[in-house]
């Protein structure tokens, strides 16, 4: 019985391993490429009295050494070990995958080609006239679907055809898109000599030009030092693997015109993707989509928020029930002012950090954030930022300091620096949890639109911010764009989805609670015993710089949460829970205030000492203010910089106050 | 494609279909073209996360050193297949 070697060779996916399973079953063994760690399978079946030997190649791109797939592949076949080359196509999707059969033509191995995945074409609508193929190419082409049993007959007959003409490609057109190339055909005359067995000189040309290393190692052995000098000077005029890349497309096309039906005849675009990529109507379309998010957010979080006010009531009862049994102040205190009061509080900031989570998750599960993300990239990309920007913003949503470590992936200095500058206009999940408890305080129902001027002032914010240190940081030529693949909208995955937001409020539970409990505690500690008549410190301190902190809308309590919040951002409502309701101070305010009776809560308590405008100014320097210490410092390891940590740094709080300030004035005119 | 590596230089992002558009070809063509300039190294796919930053993040669940996943307590997981992909200049 007679034996014949056969190869398979294909990019990956193009269903090589499936026809190899099919033709050796049980017969095959796999093991290692000699001095390789890349899987090694042979295999063998007897057909019509033949014994097939079969070398099932590894997936490779292309025949070029870039890989050590792609060098094994080639060195097999240019070994002469294989009678015949069985070359694997997608049938779906030929542009793309006859670049292999390109790449190949000019290896003097015999070969055959093979358009797999036969059925996925035919559900395409797509018809392959295959004789016509084979007349351009010169070699044996079958139609085959590797999963369907019955194609096997026609695939053993091809077969036995192609190592009975044993034939090869016709290179005679791709030479013609070649010799377009400049120094080309200069090249290919001076190689015409040189002894590299499997290998014809046109394709070692194109592997020169295409600067394969092994290819080129093997030319400077071959050819004496004028000539290598002669031909490495035409070649760096050549325009590289550009040039020829694009000569094997032009090949591929004019194979397939007349020979395949084309059914993409255009660019087609979902309505809403539409929108989105236009270029005027996609950044308002944008806006409003986060807009109604914001909104939306509030559905889910209102009940949580109702259920943080229920802790006044728990307050309430607890305070009775520890008086009632003569429990000292200090312990009422601590128990009431500080533990149950913060614990309201911060239920009220995890309902919207659940809301907010709960839409933008959701929109992200649907492939809606990608296009979101698209679109602000698009904008950042004409500021000088990278494709790679855009996930440090998002999870500045989240974290600042995730942000900056996400910048880590931003190899331009300049463009990382700017990219954390602007990330840290991004309100992140501990203001996206105080802003919203914050406005529905005291906005109520005008709280989400409170949020929206919000998200449109951090917009202009970054747009400002990238203005003023852009011009220092990026230079023109290190702009670039970027090409996006949009996903595909899909349903949400709900258990995946639920289980980032429950696993997120829970995170956001306790870290807020760790910060509020304890600044809450410190300043609760610091207010403890004062009066009407003050003397502590704090008071004196706070009375002497009113005037300033007055300048900026708000008063010195404010002023205080507002310098606990560059802290961390959570610090700010510990601030508020300790000077407004903590024991004494709230006595002062309401003795102040004329003997009014104590306010029932927290709430009621911030509505009667702190005017609109000056909510409204707090609001604008909390969320505006540099996001935490922590922050700072992931800022200074990413960049490396004192000087321009400090700067960016110095610019958010003089920029938090400059926006409290113009919030305050616009709320005067408003209230 | 040189056409398509100058239209990445210009400073404006675009998608499949734009870039097909601004060629005057298909976005097949254009999936083919920038399969073939990430292969020879001329453009790259954005990573956007670098896990060697994970876990230093206050609001990171942790995520292992083995797994690739991005953080989960700053993004869900797998994020990053629902947003895309991108690429970019090399």
């Amino acid at each position: 019985m007679s034996t014949a070697t056969i190869a398979l060779l294909g990019q990956p996916n193009s269903g090589k391993s499936t026809l190899f399973n099919a033709l050796t079953g049980l017969k095959q063994h796999v093991g290692n490429w000699p001095g390789k760690t890349v899987e090694k399978k042979e295999g063998s079946f007897a057909y019509n009295g033949m014994t097939y030997e079969v070398a099932d190649l590894p997936g490779s791109y292309s025949m070029t050494a870039n890989s050590d797939e792609e060098v094994i592949t080639r060195d097999f076949i240019a070994s002469g070990e294989a009678d015949i080359v069985c070359i694997l196509a997608d049938s779906s999707q030929l542009e793309r995958s006859l670049f292999m059969l390109a790449d190949y033509a000019g290896i003097s191995a015999p070969c055959f080609l093979v358009l797999n995945m036969e059925d996925v074409a035919k559900d395409q609508g797509k018809t392959i006239n295959v004789k016509a193929l084979e007349k351009k190419l010169g070699i044996p082409v079958m139609l085959f679907s590797a999963t369907d049993k019955k194609a096997y007959d026609r695939f053993y007959a091809t077969l036995e055809r192609a190592l009975r003409e044993k034939s090869h490609i016709d290179v005679s057109a791709l030479e013609k898109e070649y010799e377009k190339i400049s120094g080309y055909s200069e090249i290919k005359d001076q190689l015409s000599e040189t002894d590299i067995s499997g290998y014809t000189p046109m394709w070692l040309t194109v592997k020169y030009l295409e600067n394969d290393k092994v290819v080129s190692a093997k030319l400077k052995e071959e050819l004496s030092g004028d000539k290598a000098a002669s031909i490495s000077a035409l070649g760096e005029k050549a325009g590289g693997a550009i040039a020829t890349g694009e000569c094997k497309f032009n090949w591929i096309d004019k194979l397939l015109d007349g020979t395949v039906n084309k059914s993409e005849t255009g660019v087609k675009l979902g309505k809403l993707d539409r929108i989105y990529t236009h270029r005027f109507w996609g950044k308002p379309a944008v806006v409003l989509t986060v807009i109604l998010g914001l909104f939306a957010s509030f559905i889910p979080a209102l009940p949580i928020m109702g259920l943080g006010s229920l802790v006044d009531i728990l307050k309430n009862v607890v305070q009775g029930a520890l008086s009632t049994a003569g429990c000292p102040a200090l312990i009422m205190g601590l128990v009431c002012d500080v533990f149950i009061q913060s614990m309201g509080y911060i239920i009220k900031m995890l309902g919207f950090v659940f809301g907010v989570t709960l839409v933008f998750g959701f929109l992200e599960e649907v492939g809606v954030m990608a296009r979101i993300s698209y679109v602000f990239d698009n904008t950042m990309g004409k500021l000088g930022l990278q494709g790679k920007s855009v996930m440090p913003f998002l999870v500045s949503f989240g974290c600042t300091m995730g942000g900056a470590a996400g910048t880590r992936v931003i190899d331009n200095w300049g463009q990382k620096v700017l990219t954390i500058a602007l990330a840290w206009a991004v309100p992140c999940g501990a203001a996206w949890a105080i802003v919203p408890m914050l406005s529905t305080v005291f906005f109520g129902m005008g709280a989400p639109v409170v949020i929206a001027v919000l998200l449109l002032v951090m917009i202009l914010h970054m747009w400002v911010t990238a203005k003023i240190f852009g011009r220092g940081l990026v230079k023109k030529e290190d702009r670039c764009g970027m090409i996006m693949e949009l996903p595909p909208y899909h349903k949400p995955r709900w258990g995946a989805l639920l289980r980032y937001v429950f696993g997120r409020t829970k995170d956001t539970f306790v870290r807020v609670a760790k910060v509020v409990l304890l600044v809450c505690l410190i300043f609760w500690v610091l207010s403890y015993g004062s009066g009407v008549n003050d003397t502590s410190i704090l008071y004196r301190l706070g009375i002497a710089i009113e005037p300033v902190t007055k300048f900026f809308g708000l008063p010195w309590q404010l002023f205080i949460a507002f310098v606990a919040s560059s802290v961390g951002k959570e610090g700010a409502v510990g601030v508020i829970s300790a000077l407004y309701a903590g024991g004494s101070y709230g006595e002062g305010f309401m003795a102040a205030m004329g003997g009014a009776a104590r306010a029932a809560n927290l709430n009621e308590l911030l509505l009667a000492n702190v005017t609109k405008p000056e909510a409204l100014a707090f609001i604008f320097a909390i969320t505006f203010n540099l996001p935490c210490v922590v922050a700072l410092a992931a800022t200074y390891q990413e960049i490396h910089s004192a000087k321009w940590t400090a700067r960016i740094a110095a610019y958010y709080t003089v920029g938090a106050l400059l926006l409290s300030c113009v919030a305050y004035h616009i709320g005067l005119l408003i209230w | 494609m040189q056409d398509l590596l100058e239209l990445l230089k210009d400073g404006n992002s675009r998608t499949l279909e734009m870039m097909a558009k601004d060629l005057g070809t298909t976005t097949g063509d254009v999936i083919r073209r920038m399969e073939y300039l990430e292969h020879i190294g001329a453009i790259r796919q954005v990573a956007f996360m670098d896990n060697s930053g994970c876990g230093s993040c206050s609001g990171c669940t942790g995520c292992s050193g083995e797994s690739q996943a991005a953080c989960r307590g700053c993004v869900p997981q797998n994020a990053d297949v629902n947003m895309g992909k991108v690429w970019e200049i090399a």
